[in-house]
């Protein structure tokens, strides 16, 4: 991956979920090891046939395992686990033994990660700073979580940050109880408590205002965090590989994404289109015969994602490189198959048309 | 042998995004509405898509008419519960005040359940013809996030933090109505990839745990055509991807019937973008699946 795109001390790998991410985070992670440099793959839950690949199958949530590569550089996997990292980081920034034990005694801790979307994975990416922080490897592949629009993870510091600012800690923050658990008087929290109570009932709002309170003294050390892991993420060798699925209804979505990423202060280096059908050697020119006829139904799918390829590579105009890797007939099952898919898509990306001039590839906003 | 699942009230489509989901919740209701059910798509997601796939317009929260006996919603999970707030307040300047809170914003954000047991319970009124045209069953084209398992755990849920209270009571008769066999069923859509599959053994076993009962279908999508005994005539590449690609699609078919003894539609790759054509053709294959019964 020297002098292409993709040489960045930290690489990460965003696009929907199903499109390929983990593997290709993986095939990476090998290419990058193989010409020399130690290197980390962070990932979420990698599907079977990829831990075999990566023989790293009895890897538990959390730990750093080597990959057993003979390289000149070294290949480490991490396997994330959100959870674990966010009673971590409650065990850290508590004041106490009690007062974490607190937030994970409380029903409404449980609930909260589910019901902010992608915080979970955001505490998560906090190793991420920690591994980066430490220097040990030359470079980290991060492979990021499947959240429903890939935005969700990269929102979600943000989403956090708002969500302690808010009104409804600073509420719960002026207690809604008295000590003997009955509600304080005063007009505005009686007003909103009085509407809770009746639609939900007292039992959740206490809930609610307990967790808001146990969590008090740890909202600096997150709030801190949450803005160190957004200016790593934000700096210039922070590199975004972009992944797409391929076909003409992908495009827009994938557009979208780059675009965000960009207005967001992010440095997108690359879009990769995975998984695209090979031409056919036959020119059919129209539907197939019959559904059985499967050359047919390749012939199809392949001119239906040369169009999707076409139309983003025309639409894609601030000289971001475009390659696309062809949908292979099974999934990658060994390390030299992962290395190989890693040096094809650094081949296509150094092949993919050169920026045109004056051009950075770092639009600015607007 | 249960009830047919073109009898039941609510048809939750679940899965993970890229697999079809959307498609196949489309073509359900269109092939209830073929055998005479008059039928009602109900979409939760903000970004929609199934008016692109019934031909008709997008229905920013209102119901519309998208062919014979099928109607679209797109439903606001916090419009929702903002009406249940008006139904509490009936001085509407202090609901809309209320409603505009940030502490009620964050609130509906964050209590747990209180989103997806809205959607349910207008779910249950759409069936019940307590608004809407009347229809008789509402296919739900479920949220993509998580499994779709804590949709349909949120009744449960709700009631047990609740405890107490007209919330607790509505979310207790709605989970009774999500657990009944015969009124509500639970198709998951998936691939025979291995991710996708193992997915959906997960969820399956997820909902046994959270819900005490299995899904009524698994309809894998998107097959590639099987791989005929004689080799067919063709270039060779692409016979060659054929032929491994379906191997791959027989291999996790197996893996699934292996750990799943229910119902299994399974149906093929269409050479068609997403979209009315295609929905119609899955709707033929889809048709038999729904007249049977998922084994309980």
């Amino acid at each position: 991956m020297i002098a292409t795109p993709l040489a960045a001390p930290l690489l990460t790998v965003v696009g929907a979920g199903g499109v390929g991410k983990t593997t290709l985070a993986a095939a990476l992670g090998v290419v990058s090891a193989e010409e020399g440099a130690d290197t980390l793959v962070m990932t979420f839950d990698p599907s079977r046939r990829l831990k075999d690949a990566l023989r790293v199958e009895d890897a538990a949530g959390d730990r750093v395992v080597q990959v057993p590569l003979e390289a000149p550089g070294r290949l480490d996997v991490s396997l994330l686990d959100a959870r674990a990292t966010f009673d971590r980081l409650v065990a850290q920034y508590a004041p106490d033994r009690a007062a974490a034990e607190r937030i994970y005694r409380n029903r409404f801790y449980d609930q909260l990660a589910g019901h902010l979307a992608g915080v979970l994975e955001y505490m998560a990416v906090e190793r991420l700073f920690e591994v980066a922080a430490a220097g040990q490897y030359a470079r980290v592949v991060l492979d990021t979580p499947p959240t429903r629009q890939a935005l969700d993870f990269l929102e979600a510091p943000d989403r956090i940050v708002g969500f302690l600012d808010s009104g409804a800690l600073r509420l719960a923050l002026r207690p809604w109880f008295t000590t003997d658990g009955r509600l304080k008087r005063g007009k505005v929290r009686r007003r909103v408590a009085d509407l809770l109570d009746s639609i939900v009932g007292l039992n959740l709002l206490r809930d609610m205002a307990e967790f808001f309170q146990a969590f008090a003294p740890l909202y600096d050390g997150f709030r801190a965090r949450a803005r160190e892991v957004q200016r790593l993420l934000r700096d210039p060798k922070t590199r975004f590989l972009v992944v797409s699925a391929p076909g003409e209804a992908r495009i827009p979505d994938t557009l979208f994404f780059a675009r965000r990423l960009r207005q967001g202060g992010h440095h997108v280096a690359a879009l990769a289109v995975n998984q695209v059908h090979p031409p056919v050697g036959r020119d059919t020119g129209a539907r197939p015969a019959a559904p059985a006829d499967g050359v047919g139904v390749l012939a199809w799918l392949a001119e239906r994602d040369a169009r999707g390829l076409a139309a983003l590579r025309r639409l894609v105009t601030d000289g971001t490189p475009v390659a696309d890797l062809p949908l292979l007939p099974t999934p990658p099952t060994g390390l030299p198959a992962l290395g190989a898919l890693g040096r094809e898509l650094l081949h296509r990306l150094d092949a993919a048309p050169p920026p045109p001039r004056g051009r950075t590839g770092r639009r600015r906003r607007g | 042998m249960t009830s047919p699942l073109a009898g039941r009230e609510l048809l939750v489509v679940t899965g993970k995004g890229g697999v079809g989901k959307s498609t196949l919740a489309a073509a359900v209701a269109r092939a209830l509405a073929a055998g005479g059910r008059r039928t009602l798509v109900l979409e939760v997601d903000p970004r929609e898509t199934q008016h692109v796939l019934l031909d008709t317009e997008p229905s920013d929260g209102a119901i519309l008419a998208a062919g014979h006996d099928v109607w679209l919603q797109n439903l606001r999970p916090r419009d929702e519960i903002e009406a249940l707030v008006r139904r509490r307040i009936p001085i509407a300047l202090v609901a809309r005040a209320v409603a505009a809170s940030p502490v009620f914003h964050h609130f509906v954000e964050s209590a747990p359940g209180l989103k997806e047991l809205a959607i349910l319970g207008h779910a249950l009124r759409l069936a019940r013809g307590e608004i809407g045209p009347g229809v008789d069953t509402v296919v739900l084209d479920a949220p993509a996030t998580g499994h779709g398992v804590s949709l349909l755990a949120a009744p449960l849920l709700v009631a047990e933090v609740l405890g107490d209270g007209p919330v607790a009571q509505l979310a207790r008769e709605i989970a009774a109505f999500v657990a009944a066999p015969d009124r509500c069923g639970v198709v998951v859509a998936t691939l025979a990839e291995e991710m996708p599959v193992q997915e959906t053994l997960e969820l399956a076993e997820m909902l046994v745990t959270r819900i005490g009962r299995p899904p009524d279908l698994v309809a894998v999508n998107a097959l590639y055509p099987v791989w005929p005994r004689r080799r067919p005539p063709g270039p060779r590449d692409a016979l060659e991807l054929w032929r491994q690609r379906r191997a791959v699609n027989d291999e996790e078919l197996t893996r699934l019937r292996g750990h799943w003894r229910g119902a299994v539609a399974e149906l093929p790759l269409i050479a068609a973008a997403a979209g009315p054509a295609l929905v119609a053709t899955l709707a033929g294959e889809l048709a038999p699946a729904l007249a049977i019964g998922g084994a309980a």
